[in-house]
């Protein structure tokens, strides 16, 4: 029967739910608009401030703060904020791109294994991402150390000079964050091979023969939701990241993360790493919003943005 | 190619990802038990830094502080989120747009923005009003901020999957409203509730840059430790308790593992 | 309003054959009577889903609410259940008002269409649930739990899980939580539309029996006309949230009051009334003689009163016409006829005489007293 509307208002009982929606909605909604979306509007506000003693922000209203992050300082411009921006673009393009290379193929093996195993091999790939990243970072630097096996490999193949290790630096960042973020690709993407139609695989594989253009005519379209949900998943949070780039990049391999944190520490400028942080919510909400459009353009935009 | 050799191909890939994966782990697990100072070359089997990490204070300090923060937080966001998660789903014919969105953002903000925020505001409320001051309180405050959106998502889609007619039936049944919460919602509920709570452990444990900035001078967590003696020299003390906390997931994954056979024979 | 109503209710028990009935089978207590006065009911601000509602249904009565879906029969049954609260109007069960109890303290049971089993508990818990919320002690629980399975004949049923049943012995879980809790009256939500047709035959006999036994009020919703024929005591067929007519099964179908009621009955042969003299009534068919015509504006013809003479006869009622179409069902047979410029079906039983063929002429016969007429 559809001529029950359940839950719809009706005079008589309009009050006792609306009651009934605020206790139950009111104590989470509000904890997170009190601990979240508050501190996140007023670390927005005070990238509008000037920088007091210790970094502290203090009136008056100014815009130094987006000045020095384009690079304008004490004395003149420097360079380097804009590298720092250009290298977290770039590393989450680079570690992206290799995180969805091998992330298809393992995804794809998984769902042509038996039923039985595929949760073992599910979990297999999940696990690593259990233990706390700064102990997956730890053990990255304990490989790539200089007079590693990894390292002395690399200086053999006259790919780092002697005596130096592969951390840290930009290679090692990459290889850290793609390591973070395989898991993140794989568990989506494995949901849409699970979905997948092998109907039009197989008949795709009648048309073409070839394995290529199966793959970018049958496969590809069916399993982009899943891909373009990866690609939020990965994309978001390596453009923010900290640890890795903190552990394994050194000096030459900040990113905006390290950037925006130091305002805080060290370097203390607070407006500066305010305006750092505007900069990484930009780009965090121009992602999600570029992948949703896309999503709902190629169809399946629901499972796209989880 | 034919499909035979396709697949033996991806088997080889798939075998060399999971080297991958496990191989940085696998290290910090064997020169946990190495004799020598290195980290580059393992000389003998020996206990000596797991016997060390028995006599540091510290270390066992950030490991209660750890403990506590996680199962703190996630009962209390196992509480208010579950309860959120029963109110969205009550009310799923409303306009809740507005919710999911506030839902939402502690999922989508980066890690380091949601560390800043709540520590630049809760350094700002501590020298207004004297409240907030940085430790567990304020750890756990953020770490149940990061969880309710969990717990709250596992508990509505476990009631979308119920039939609505479930809960009539249980008015209809003569349950009066305490009733249906101890007879019908809360066994209902019981695997999500479980599987929630496990998350929000799993999450709280393995944060670190959130803890990071919110943490006050007493109330170092394991990670935050571990980060603090990297920065110091690497010493191969870190490699036990490192060791120690894989093992502990590891068990966690054996334990889900089972769960998830013992639900679908 | 309720003093009204209990007034109302004391005048008439034993006057009804179905309370009479009940007195002689193995009844436990009184069975309820059910007044409903001006219901009305919206969703949001456009949808009537009740639209003023009054109806009596006596004590013991197997009562169905028949109509096409959204016509406000599963709103008034959730509102009898309490699930449901009334915009207006007013609900007595047994001459109490119960309008503003909630479910969970009405004496008033229902068997969900979706059966509504609860998947965390085992059978038998399932059927004890309603005893238990009621706090009856665990060993009562337990012997009425068996009474119910051994009346309800469910064996072994009572110690499997939930997913271990099929649709069928789910219906019947279902139907013996509801009853275990022996309610003043037993509600049911087109609960045997999920089943395919032998089992759904099979426990339309099941649920008269157990009616019939218990003597229970029980108020049955359904779209299927021919299960509401099956089972009812009376019918109340809906259109639009208010009641079309309400009668014994036969009245409802042989003598529908209007156009709706007597397509939903699944009638075809209305004709508009062009002209009247008397009992005479001139349709596009022709002129009819009416033993009891009414003042309605359609005239209805049930296939199976009429009779088909071989050739052109002349006659009172009897009308020339040509076979346009015939199926042959085995115990009948059914007839597209031309009869002028319009067709009229008409259903001849199968006694092996001759069956006319698809082109033949024919003479189409009807007694007086089958002609009904009614309003649009």
């Amino acid at each position: 029967m559809t001529d029950t509307g359940v839950t719809a208002s009706s005079s008589r009982s309009l009050g006792r739910e609306t009651r009934h929606l605020l206790w139950t909605v009111t104590p989470g909604a509000l904890w997170i608009l009190l601990f979240l979306v508050l501190p996140s509007v007023y670390l927005m506000s005070v990238a509008f401030m000037s920088s007091g003693p210790y970094g502290l922000p203090q009136m008056p209203l100014s815009l130094d703060a987006f000045e020095r992050l384009a690079g304008f300082g004490f004395l003149g411009w420097s360079p380097g904020n804009l590298y720092t921006l250009l290298r977290s673009l770039w590393q989450t393009l680079v570690s992206t791109a290799l995180v969805v290379v091998i992330a298809y193929p393992v995804a794809y093996y998984i769902t042509t294994c038996r039923a039985k195993w595929r949760p073992l091999l599910l979990l297999a790939v999940v696990v690593p991402s259990w233990t706390n990243q700064v102990i997956r970072s730890f053990g990255w630097m304990n490989l790539l150390a200089p007079g590693t096996p990894l390292s002395d490999l690399a200086a053999s193949l006259g790919l780092i000079s002697p005596h130096m290790g592969l951390y840290p630096s930009n290679f090692a960042v990459t290889l850290g964050l793609v390591y973070n973020f395989l898991p993140f690709m794989v568990l989506p993407l494995y949901s849409a091979f699970e979905r997948l139609d092998v109907a039009q695989v197989e008949a795709a594989q009648d048309l073409y023969a070839n394995p290529l253009r199966t793959f970018r005519h049958a496969i590809f379209p069916q399993t982009l939701p899943g891909l373009l949900a990866g690609i939020v998943l990965v994309a978001i949070p390596a453009f923010g990241m900290y640890v890795v780039s903190e552990l394994l990049g050194g000096g030459k391999g900040m990113m905006l993360g390290n950037l925006v944190a130091s305002q805080f520490a060290g370097a203390a400028n607070w407006p500066l790493g305010a305006a750092g942080a505007i900069l990484m919510l930009l780009a965090t909400f121009l992602g999600l919003f570029v992948m949703r459009r896309l999503g709902k353009r190629l169809g399946g935009g629901e499972q796209v943005v989880i | 190619m034919t499909k035979r050799t396709l697949h033996r191909g991806l088997a080889v890939f798939w075998w060399l990802t999971l080297a991958f994966l496990y191989l940085p782990l696998a290290v910090v697990v064997l020169f946990s038990f190495n004799s020598a100072n290195s980290s580059a070359r393992f000389a003998d089997f020996s206990l000596r830094w797991y016997h060390r990490l028995m006599g540091n204070e510290e270390i066992l300090s950030a490991f209660g502080n750890s403990l506590m923060l996680a199962v703190v937080s996630s009962l209390i966001a196992l509480v208010v989120g579950g309860v959120l998660g029963y109110g969205m789903y009550r009310h799923r014919r409303r306009r809740l747009g507005w919710l999911i969105l506030v839902i939402y953002l502690p999922l989508v903000l980066p890690d380091i923005v949601f560390g800043i925020a709540e520590m630049a505001f809760f350094v700002q409320i501590n020298e207004w009003t004297g409240w907030l001051s940085p430790g567990l309180g304020t750890m756990i405050i953020a770490h149940v901020t990061f969880q309710i959106p969990f717990v709250a998502l596992i508990v509505y889609s476990r009631f979308v999957g119920l039939d609505p007619a479930l809960f009539e039936a249980a008015r209809d049944l003569y349950a009066t409203p305490r009733q249906r919460l101890v007879h019908f919602m809360l066994p209902t509920l019981k695997p999500a509730l479980m599987a929630a709570f496990f998350l929000s452990f799993t999450l709280s444990v393995d944060d670190f840059v959130i803890s990071f900035f919110t943490a006050g001078p007493e109330s170092a967590t394991l990670p935050i430790y571990i980060w603090g003696a990297i920065r110091k020299g690497v010493s191969p003390e870190i490699n036990a308790i490192a060791a120690l906390m894989i093992a502990a997931v590891a068990i966690a994954a054996m334990l889900s593992l089972v769960f998830s056979r013992r639900r679908s024979p | 309003m309720s003093e009204t109503m209990t007034a109302d209710i004391a005048d008439r028990p034993g006057s009804d054959p179905a309370a009479e009935n009940s007195a002689r089978s193995e009844t436990r207590r009184q069975a309820s009577s059910i007044e409903m006065q001006g219901l009305h009911k919206r969703f949001g601000h456009d949808t009537v889903a009740l639209d003023g509602v009054d109806l009596t249904i006596r004590a013991g009565e197997f009562f169905t609410l028949l109509g096409p879906s959204g016509c406000g029969k599963t709103t008034l049954l959730r509102i009898l259940a309490g699930l449901e609260a009334p915009d207006a109007g007013a609900l007595a069960v047994g001459g109490r008002d119960i309008t503003e109890v909630p479910p969970h303290r009405r004496s008033v049971n229902t068997v969900f269409q979706s059966y509504a089993l609860f998947p965390h508990l085992s059978v038998r818990d399932n059927l004890a649930f309603g005893l238990k919320m009621r706090g009856l002690p665990a060993a009562e629980r337990n012997a009425r739990v068996d009474e119910i399975a051994g009346f309800i004949q469910l064996g072994d049923l009572v110690e499997r899980r939930v997913d271990q049943l099929s649709g069928g012995q789910r219906q019947r879980i279902a139907l013996a939580r509801a009853l275990v809790c022996e309610p003043d009256v037993l509600l049911l939500d087109e609960p045997l539309s999920a089943l395919d047709a032998g089992l759904r035959g099979q426990l339309q006999v099941e649920l008269l029996r157990v009616q019939q036994r218990l003597g229970m009020t029980f108020v049955f919703v359904t779209h299927d006309q021919d299960e509401a024929m099956v089972m009812s005591d009376r019918i109340a067929v809906l259109n639009g949230g208010s009641i079309q007519q309400v009668g014994a099964p036969r009245e409802v179908y042989e003598r529908p009051v209007n156009g709706f009621v007597a397509r939903f009955m699944g009638h075809d042969n209305l004709f508009a009334i062009r002209a009247r003299d008397g009992r005479r009534l001139t349709t596009a068919l022709g002129t009819l003689d009416a033993e009891d015509p009414g003042d309605g504006a359609l005239l209805l013809i049930r296939p199976e009163t009429l009779d088909l003479l071989p050739g052109a006869v002349e006659g009172p009622n009897h009308l020339p016409a040509t076979v346009a179409e015939r199926l042959y069902r085995g115990s009948h047979a059914e007839f597209r006829l031309a009869v002028g410029d319009t067709t009229l079906q008409a259903m001849v039983s199968n006694r092996g005489r001759h069956l006319p063929e698809v082109g033949e002429t024919v003479t189409v016969t009807v007694a007086p007293e089958d002609l009904v007429t009614l309003s649009e």
